[in-house]
């Protein structure tokens, strides 16, 4: 399974639409959902699953926490690395919740993003 | 004579005039009983009084004079015994007549012992204090009216004064009261026992005048004890005449009142108190009215609130205080008048001062009466509710002014967390975009200049979004372990860029081993934001940053090379929005410092602003290093 994607589940569409913009310029293709269900919904019919899943917290329809625990109960999604935006500085005690990887602090500098991306999907062994 | 003679002549002498005392008082019953209580002699008043003849009395047990009663035996002997033990017993209480009514009297029963101390019988005094002997006794104001006890008792000194008012016998009451022995008394005149003032004025024989001519006198006035004491006395003298007319002498019976006084004099006192009490009260006006509702007593309260002293409203009606338009309309008597039926009338309403200002008050009439129910006035307690009127509109003032803040913190945070999502895109964007024109120096420095200021604005909203978090009470501290030295060698690094575009020297001189638990974020924040600060004003010079221990926490000083801060603006540095002055909030949201000093408090430390010695300013924060006591924290 090639997952050589990155999910970026954001509604702010100047954010999301940059977001892609940069991690394809520098080699990492990416696709981008609007909210939490919009994110469930590509992620139920895509033929292959991302490798890093890029999670904004505030969303309407369903939000960073809600789809964090419907993917958790995925045993298909589980696995998925993800990489929670946070707008919030006091975004510490969410990471420990909500059981993420990293916490990438708004407004996302480009190099941070990239060297996340690349650590993640890039560097990372990829299971067999 | 011998002096055995002379002796028993004196005691023949004074049986003699306890006699004639005794028979000549008919408003007393004054008799003796045996040890087991049969009466053993009577006297006219005792005849008046219950209707026996002595030759009916004599012999009978006591029981005779009592309603009939299944206990009468065992009072009787409770009430002889009781005089036995104590040497005498008193009561009020109800005795039957010999035509079976009952009246109402008081009794005085007296053990009456020989030299020896063997118990000889009673002797017992009634008095028959029922209101028709009151109505008669008042009747025969003229005659003598006083209570005499046997020489046994202690309570009165009883004694007579021959005509002139010498001294004639002497009792054990007298000898308790006045402290003269009978030898030492006996043919002196009265007059020693009064004080000095009251002798040279002719008290005595005064006293003696009126008895002699109305009957009787009673006097309450200051005697004289043989030790030199006063005492406050109780004194009926009675002249005392035989039957053809002439004066034997008088009787005289002293009773000292000191007790009695001095309960009087407590009640004074406290009477006293209360209108101390009254007068002194300032918030309320305290004043009474008579039956018609004019002014009788008047407080300092009522002279504050009112504004009328005393001597200018004594006398008025209470409608002199009401508006014009509710004095004529006749309120004041209205109100008098519910006050009256009601018992009380409780009102609040207008009011007008002397100077004709007026106020708002609570009025409480109360209606009063004497001790029989008779109406004898009103009281009246009012109170100035125009200061509570004003605080209740402070408060609601207050109050808006609050909720306005509030709304404007709320609002604050929701714009800043909306702002920050477009700047966070732009500077995304431009990010993108200078690192595609790194090969174009040209367009790349115009474009460093845009980030720059992107970066700028996404700091002052960063510093909105903390200044409302902190007001609307969303400040969490997450508290971790920190080495000072390491976490300020990181943070200044990144402080680096726009110190060197300041042409600033940026130094850190900091010890080893200053630990403490400090939230990182919030803490860089604080270093960020002081040496941002400073850099507008140091620019050229060098700052340097120290931290070092001191006892239980941790001091970091930042002091730069400008031009320092003006005195009188120092204490100001760290308040919020300083538009007067403060050089240092010049050119930001002035908000900077302000969110530094919460971020210092919140740990429960202190920021402090100085001027270095040698020119510059120097800010300091101190951080206890542990977190004290319960602090609004989420440990990590």
């Amino acid at each position: 399974m090639n997952r050589h994607h990155v999910l970026v589940v954001e509604d702010d569409e100047e954010i999301r639409e940059t977001v892609i913009e940069v991690l394809e310029d520098h080699g990492l293709p990416a696709l981008g959902a609007e909210n939490g269900r919009a994110a469930l919904n590509l992620l139920a019919g895509a033929a292959s699953l991302p490798c890093l899943i890029l999670l904004d917290l505030m969303m309407p329809v369903m939000d960073g926490r809600t789809f964090r625990a419907h993917q958790l109960n995925d045993s298909r999604l589980a696995t998925i690395p993800v990489v929670v935006f946070s707008a919030n500085r006091d975004a510490g005690s969410h990471a420990e919740e909500l059981r993420v990887n990293r916490i990438l602090p708004k407004p996302v500098k480009l190099n941070e993003l990239l060297t996340i991306a690349r650590e993640i999907c890039v560097d990372a062994p990829q299971p067999a | 004579m011998s002096d055995r003679e002379q002796g028993s002549r004196a005691n023949l002498l004074e049986d003699q005039r306890m006699r004639m005392i005794v028979e000549s008082l008919d408003e007393y019953a004054i008799f003796m009983l045996d040890p087991t209580g049969h009466i053993e002699s009577w006297n006219p008043g005792a005849e008046r009084i219950t209707g026996y003849t002595a030759r009916e009395a004599l012999g009978k047990h006591l029981s005779l004079l009592y309603p009939p009663g299944d206990d009468v035996q065992d009072r009787i002997e409770v009430e002889l015994s009781t005089a036995s033990r104590t040497g005498r017993y008193e009561e009020e209480g109800w005795r039957r007549r010999k035509d079976g009514s009952l009246f109402w009297c008081s009794v005085v029963l007296s053990a009456v012992r020989d030299a020896q101390g063997r118990l000889l019988g009673f002797a017992k005094v009634t008095r028959d204090i029922t209101t028709r002997r009151d109505a008669e006794t008042r009747l025969r104001e003229s005659e003598e009216r006083f209570r005499l006890l046997v020489s046994s008792v202690r309570d009165y000194a009883i004694f007579m004064l021959d005509p002139d008012g010498n001294i004639a016998s002497w009792n054990a009451g007298a000898e308790a009261i006045k402290g003269y022995t009978a030898d030492e008394i006996i043919g002196q005149h009265m007059s020693r026992f009064y004080t000095p003032e009251d002798a040279a004025a002719g008290r005595p024989a005064k006293l003696l005048g009126i008895a002699r001519t109305q009957g009787r006198v009673e006097d309450e006035g200051w005697r004289v004890r043989k030790d030199g004491r006063r005492f406050w006395a109780d004194v009926v003298l009675t002249a005392v005449f035989d039957g053809t007319g002439k004066l034997r002498g008088y009787a005289k019976v002293t009773r000292d009142l000191t007790d009695r006084r001095q309960a009087e004099e407590a009640l004074r006192q406290s009477e006293e108190r209360f209108r101390l009490l009254v007068e002194g009260v300032r918030d309320y006006a305290l004043d009474m009215l008579d039956r018609e509702g004019r002014v009788v007593t008047w407080n300092t309260g009522a002279q504050n609130i009112k504004g009328y002293t005393a001597d200018e409203v004594i006398g008025r009606h209470i409608s002199t205080f009401y508006t014009p338009e509710d004095a004529a309309s006749g309120k004041a008597e209205a109100e008098l008048t519910t006050a009256l039926n009601e018992g009380r009338f409780e009102e609040e309403g207008w009011r007008v001062r002397k100077d004709g200002s007026r106020f708002w008050a609570n009025v409480v009439l109360t209606a009063v009466r004497n001790a029989q129910g008779q109406h004898v006035g009103y009281a009246k307690v009012t109170r100035d509710l125009s200061d509570r009127r004003r605080l209740e509109e402070e408060r609601l003032r207050l109050a808006q002014a609050q909720e306005a803040i509030r709304l404007r913190d709320e609002f604050l945070s929701i714009a800043s967390h909306e702002l920050k999502t477009p700047i966070a895109a732009l500077q995304l964007q431009l990010d993108n975009l200078r690192e595609r024109l790194a090969g174009d120096p040209g367009n790349a420095s115009r474009l460093d200049r845009a980030i720059r200021s992107s970066d700028r604005l996404a700091t002052l909203i960063e510093l909105l979004l903390d200044v409302s978090r902190i007001s609307t009470g969303r400040f969490v501290l997450h508290r971790q372990k920190l080495d000072l030295k390491e976490a300020l060698t990181e943070w200044l690094e990144r402080l680096a860029e726009p110190a060197r575009r300041a042409s600033v020297a940026l130094e850190l001189q900091a010890e080893d081993g200053v630990v403490g638990e400090w939230d990182p974020v919030r803490l860089e924040q604080v270093v960020s934001n002081i040496v941002s600060n400073s850099l507008k004003y140091a620019a050229g010079t060098r700052i340097v940053v120290r931290a070092q221990r001191e006892g239980g926490s941790a001091l970091i000083e930042v002091e730069d090379g400008g031009p320092g801060i003006p005195e009188e603006a120092l204490p100001r540095v760290f308040e919020r929005f300083e538009r007067a002055a403060p050089m240092r909030n010049y050119g930001g949201l002035g908000l900077g410092l302000y969110v530094v000093r919460q971020i210092v408090e919140a740990h429960g430390g202190s920021a402090h602003a100085a001027n270095a010695p040698g020119g510059g300013a120097v800010l300091s924060v101190r951080l206890p290093c542990l977190p004290q006591g319960a602090t609004a924290e989420a440990a990590q």
